[in-house]
């Protein structure tokens, strides 16, 4: 009898904790969907290209001027990078989608993102995608 | 056609894998077909990464047929021992018969289901741009497939421009892999691997737990473990914390299986195989490289009188084959000096554990915090605190002492590494502390699910 009930005692305390743990599975689950915003992020992802995609989770400015860059800069140009924030999210996917191009210390091009346009010099502007996104070239290296 | 070349790649890996363990061990142990492939994947993985990491040592490129070919000897000689054996090799260790409650059942495979193709749906939506997945991992990947190989001076220029040098190429290899098979760098489809590993661990706990209880347990506690909303989000964000629960668990799990069984040498050489793969995954995993091989020690010496000389040699072997398949990692991270950003190049003074006591209370406030703290809603935690009151007798009966004392080992051992850390505490703590419990994760929902398996016995009967 006491061997029925104990059992008895624990399949109730069973059928407690998953029913518990089934009710917080589907809150996280509406919570992670709907409160987060994700449906919102899938619907915005699901019909786009890779490339969309990638401006996507980018930001559509950053991954245009980073495509732009690509275009323009000459096979294994090293660069230095002007209006992110160092070891920042950005900077990574930059760093990222800018490899094979390396950035160094001492580089031949400044790619100048969300920069006015000042006169710097000993640079000049040879490729702008507008006001504020250009890439600068080293005049002393111009041979190079 | 890339869904067809994603396909095949993963093919490949589950493939060479397979052949792998069948000649070390599938034929000699008992698994089901599903659990084989779930082990095969993950050694398959690891494998093919560390052979093209040693295509680094003799200049070496890339290229399928390289990679590939060297396998065709392994299958051909598989082939010639599976025609030649003698008598069907094991199967199902498990009472396949036994249907439990069926309406019970649908639902947690339902759930299960249901977590399994989010995960794959949340993983492929989307290129990689986690930050530690892009900036640290994929960016090397990146580079291997553009250079068509790992650069003769990676280790000492290249890689040091990037986060953490010292981090081990298992992962980013295998998305190199895939991105060959690919014939682009199409760092979307290739995240498949990593709810690839996710099915893998939900697969080996499922049939780790068939082996004691009825298919309602196994579900159920599956069904747990895939429905831990972070766990599930790491198996989707192209970070290596999964993979790494992948290894650590197999690797612990087969430990324990030829703790049972010591005739089942098989099981031995996965778990070896397993545990070594934690340390080419990621830096933790030497953590568990470590506690693997104490407990192998604490079951040898706990057992001493019934333990014969062959099984001391079969242990000896164990802390061999880890070794050998971590060498040529080591061997790169010692001569090019890749130092962890995080632990620094410890010395003597920091590996003075007294001195660093004052990190004691911080990071038991921390732990206290991931565990109990709602940010994360990890309830298994709680869970687990609540099942080692009630059942706190059995947690060093037999069987469950190994698996209590792997868990120990475990979170000393990441006790250790954040005492001689260098970097501040708290923020350490509080930024890795969540993921490290995920390496654990699924050897704990084990450990639950063996601590109460006699509560379903006796429900059953």
């Amino acid at each position: 009898m006491l061997l029925y009930k104990s059992l008895h005692m624990k399949n109730k305390i069973f059928k407690l904790v998953f029913t518990v743990w089934v009710i917080i599975w589907i809150f996280l689950l509406i919570r992670e969907m709907f409160a987060k915003g994700n449906i919102r992020e899938y619907n915005a992802l699901l019909h786009r290209s890779l490339d969309g995609k990638r401006a996507y989770v980018t930001g559509d400015r950053l991954y245009e001027f980073l495509s732009f860059c690509n275009a323009e800069l000459p096979e294994g140009a090293k660069y230095m990078f002007f209006g992110l924030e160092e070891d920042s999210h950005d900077k990574r996917r930059a760093t990222y989608y800018l490899y094979p191009h390396l950035e160094a210390e001492e580089a031949d091009f400044l790619l100048m993102f969300n920069e006015p346009i000042l006169s710097r010099t000993g640079y000049e502007i040879i490729s702008k995608l507008d006001d504020t996104r250009y890439i600068l070239k080293d005049l002393k290296r111009r041979g190079r | 056609m890339e869904l067809f070349r994603l396909a095949l790649s993963i093919f490949a890996a589950v493939f060479i894998g397979w052949n792998i363990l069948y000649l070390i061990s599938f034929r000699k142990i008992k698994l089901s077909f599903l659990e084989r492939l779930f082990i095969s994947y993950g050694s398959g993985f690891g494998f093919i990464s560390l052979e093209m990491f040693l295509f680094h040592f003799f200049s070496i490129k890339f290229s399928l047929i390289r990679i590939i070919a060297p396998w065709t000897l392994l299958f051909i000689t598989n082939l010639i021992i599976y025609l030649k054996r003698e008598g069907p090799y094991g199967r199902d260790p498990y009472d396949m018969k036994d249907r439990g409650n069926i309406l019970l059942n649908s639902f947690l495979a339902a759930g299960i289901i249901f977590e399994i193709l989010y995960a794959f749906f949340r993983a492929l939506i989307k290129p990689i741009e986690a930050y530690d997945a892009i900036a640290t991992y994929a960016i090397r990947s990146k580079i291997f497939y553009m250079e068509n190989s790992i650069p003769h001076d990676f280790f000492y220029n290249l890689s040091l421009l990037f986060p953490h040098p010292d981090y081990p190429l298992n992962i980013p290899l295998s998305e190199t892999f895939v991105y060959l098979f690919l014939g682009n760098l199409n760092d979307q489809i290739a995240k498949v691997i990593f709810p690839l590993y996710f099915l893998a661990t939900l697969g080996i706990l499922y049939f780790g737990v068939r082996r004691f209880s009825g298919r309602t347990g196994a579900l159920l506690f599956t069904f747990i473990l895939a429905s831990v909303p972070q766990f599930n989000h790491f198996a989707t964000n192209a970070y290596h914390d999964i993979p790494l629960s992948y290894y650590c668990f197999a690797g612990a799990l087969f430990l324990l299986y030829w703790f049972k069984e010591t005739e089942s040498l098989g099981c031995l050489y996965i778990s070896a195989v397993m545990t070594a793969m934690a340390g080419w995954t990621k830096n933790e995993g030497f953590v568990y490289c470590a506690a693997n091989i104490l407990l192998l020690l604490i079951f040898l010496f706990i057992n001493r009188r019934g333990i014969k000389k062959k099984d001391i040699l079969n242990g000896l072997l164990y802390i061999c084959v880890i070794l050998l398949i971590l060498t040529p990692w080591l061997w790169v991270k010692f001569t090019a000096n890749l130092v962890n950003s995080d632990v620094g190049s410890t010395t003597l003074s920091e590996l003075n554990i007294i001195k660093q006591s004052y990190k004691a209370w911080p990071i038991l406030y921390e732990f206290q915090r991931q565990i109990f703290g709602p940010k994360k809603w990890n309830i298994i935690w709680i869970a687990a605190f609540i099942a080692m009151a009630v059942y706190r007798k059995k947690i060093f009966a037999d069987g469950q002492k190994y698996i209590t004392i792997s868990l120990i080992l475990t979170v000393s051992g990441y006790i250790f590494a954040y005492l001689i850390g260098q970097d501040e505490i708290r923020h350490m703590v509080g930024t890795t502390w969540s993921r490290m419990m995920m390496h654990f994760l699924p050897l704990t929902v084990y450990w639950l699910a063996y601590l109460i398996k006699d509560e379903f016995a006796e429900r059953k009967g």
